[in-house]
């Protein structure tokens, strides 16, 4: 992995005041986007319902980007399966709440402790992998996990779960906003931790971090078990949210691919980098989404977004921030050669 | 029993069409280390290629084979020389969102061109096979795994009684040391990835004759690709065509088990695909880990 390590104190100080002023603005303009709220209030109407949903699938892609940053960014392994801890978070909310008559406060505690286990069960074997074949792994069990709910018959199969339906914009835009919230903490202090010093170590040389005593196993599965909480934590979420739950909508590699290119373009081993991917992608994501041969269009828009990205930002557009470097043709030539054949 | 023989050979025969899509990937793989997210999204342009040839001017679509592989040496080349060259030496990650985009920007290519609408190709003899007992046999599938234990064929003897061969297996080996005995890295990489997407565009025409095609079809392709490259193990033509077949005949045979039915056919691949990963990391007759 290319990306850095912010080390800078301005930086550090910088950074948390915008996380705060950032998260301190969504929470005082956000009722003012709900139709409701602001009639009520007899306040002028900034936005409709679109917008919230777009606010909380924002929120919900910082969780997701964030919590591929502690395994793929911070430790190195590239999971193509993180997709399957969110399906199995929304999954452990679906069966709970329509199945068993859980409230969804209860049930969405079950929500990461599931996916969690999950990710300590397959972790085990699967993090002895390296590189590709870890990815391919992952891929795997994330393709597997989706196929077996969608043939299971108390998983509602291939129909998908229905729940009862939650009508509040602002209950779900702010637990999924906490749940942003809470993957950024996560991040900040693994970053200040012995055990994170020890998944960077594990990052640069395995078997370096090894013989300066760090138990790889137990701090690779450590970290995917958090991912896969985090990630768990947003899928229990989703499912109420969107009140309807297939393998198609919670369990999609595409999710996983953008999740990761978030992590990626944003700056992958940092703990703003996710966070400003997520943003960015899923507002130009959003925007695009359009019917017809618009969103053809937005799709070749994307893939060449992606290729100019890798291409010439492989450190992500953190990097220009804090000083580190300055977007330049020099910084892109010099990246440009630093990977060509 | 001779349920059984018939699902053998149609494991076998799905076994040659995979064998078919992972020839190219493997050997971008293993020479360029990269895994090749848009392998499928090349392998459904071969199949689209078919199509027209076969609609349009009436081409059998075994005849337009050599047409495919021609088209996508240019575009596998231009692809390589002109956009992935630029990532060769990045980790690995960016190697997969690259391809990634491009797998991308090919679909909705293919999708403006072609629309959504399912297309197939149909020669007059589709329907028919070769009845041996009770053991059907189509023709096609046949036909099929002829061409792909051909395209293996033909992939050994380039990798192993050419100088070009020589010159892609040196690069694979040792990118510097190559480099040092005056090969041209830069074509090396692209003709390498030229002839892979060659490879995948011949297994999209065998595709097209017993498959509907969209411009998305070929994702699944991918997987399988990756699937069939682990199972028999990357460095080898031999170890593909092992993994090539071993995984159409798990498939089938899966499918069939008591209890599972075709809704589990990428389950049962992709646990075989694990437990393969971790008991023996190398695959069946793999020589690298």
């Amino acid at each position: 992995m290319i990306a850095r390590e912010q080390r800078l104190p301005r930086w550090l100080r910088r950074s948390v005041v915008a996380i705060a002023a950032l998260a301190l603005a969504f929470m005082i303009l956000a009722p003012l986007t709900s139709i409701d709220t602001a009639q009520q209030a007899g306040l002028p109407l900034l936005t409709d319902k679109l917008w919230f949903r777009i606010a909380t699938t924002v929120a919900m892609f910082v969780v997701l980007a964030s919590a591929w940053n502690i395994i793929g960014g911070l430790t190195g392994y590239a999971s193509f399966g993180n997709v399957a801890f969110f399906g199995l978070g929304a999954y452990t909310v679906g069966v709970l709440v329509s199945n068993r008559g859980w409230p969804f406060a209860l049930a969405l505690l079950a929500a990461p402790v599931t996916a969690a286990l999950f990710a300590l069960i397959v972790g085990i074997p699967l993090l002895r992998l390296r590189g590709h074949y870890f990815a391919v792994a992952t891929l795997g069990v994330g393709v597997a996990v989706g196929e077996v709910v969608n043939n299971v018959g108390p998983l509602g199969a291939s129909t998908g779960l229905f729940l009862p339906i939650v009508r509040s914009d602002l209950v779900f835009f702010y637990l999924m906003l906490g749940a942003a919230l809470l993957a950024i903490l996560t991040t900040w202090i693994i970053l200040r931790t012995r055990f994170g010093y020890g998944l960077l170590a594990i990052r640069e040389s395995e078997e370096a971090a090894a013989v300066i005593g760090v138990n790889t196993t137990f701090y690779k599965v450590a970290a995917f078990c958090i991912a896969a909480a985090l990630t768990g934590l947003a899928g229990g979420i989703f499912a109420q949210w969107n009140s309807f739950i297939n393998q198609e909508n919670v369990f999609a590699v595409s999710d996983n691919v953008q999740m990761i290119l978030m992590a990626v373009v944003g700056g992958a081993g940092t703990v703003l980098g996710p966070v400003a991917g997520a943003i960015a992608l899923t507002l130009i994501i959003q925007t695009l989404a359009g019917g017809g041969s618009a969103a053809v269009y937005s799709q070749i828009g994307l893939g060449v977004l992606l290729a100019v990205c890798v291409i010439f930002i492989p450190r992500g557009v953190i990097d220009f921030f804090g000083g580190q470097s300055r977007l330049s043709l020099r910084y892109l030539r010099q990246t440009l050669r630093e990977t060509s054949a | 029993m001779s349920q059984f023989i018939q699902q053998v050979i149609l494991g076998l025969l799905l076994g040659g069409v995979y064998v078919a899509v992972a020839l190219g990937f493997s050997l971008v793989w293993g020479i360029l280390n990269i895994v090749n997210l848009a392998h499928g999204a090349l392998v459904i342009v071969g199949a689209y290629i078919t199509w027209f040839l076969f609609t349009h001017w009436h081409i059998d679509p075994f005849l337009s084979l050599p047409v495919d592989a021609l088209a996508l040496l240019v575009i596998g080349y231009a692809l390589q020389r002109g956009v992935i060259n630029r990532v060769i030496r990045a980790p690995l990650l960016f190697t997969f969102l690259l391809t990634f985009g491009v797998n991308l920007v090919i679909v909705s290519l293919l999708l403006l061109i072609f629309t959504p609408d399912f297309r197939s190709v149909t020669p007059s003899y589709s329907g028919s096979g070769l009845q041996l007992g009770s053991v059907t046999i189509p023709y096609i599938r046949l036909g099929g795994l002829a061409v792909a234990l051909l395209l293996a064929g033909i992939l050994w003897t380039i990798l192993n009684r050419t100088r070009t061969g020589a010159a892609i297996l040196a690069v694979g080996a040792d990118r510097d040391a190559a480099q040092l005995v005056g090969i041209d890295l830069r074509h090396v990489y692209a003709l390498t990835f030229g002839i892979g997407a060659a490879f995948a565009g011949v297994a999209g025409g065998i595709i097209s004759t017993f498959q509907s095609i969209t411009p998305t079809a070929g994702d699944p392709y991918t997987l399988q690709a990756f699937a069939v490259v682990i199972l028999g193990g990357l460095g080898r033509v031999s170890a593909t065509v092992a993994g090539g077949l071993a995984f159409g005949l798990i498939e089938i045979l899966g499918q069939s088990a008591p209890g599972l039915g075709s809704g589990f056919a990428n389950a049962i691949a992709f646990v075989v695909l694990v437990l393969v990963l971790v008991v023996r990391p190398r695959g069946l007759l793999g020589r690298l880990a």
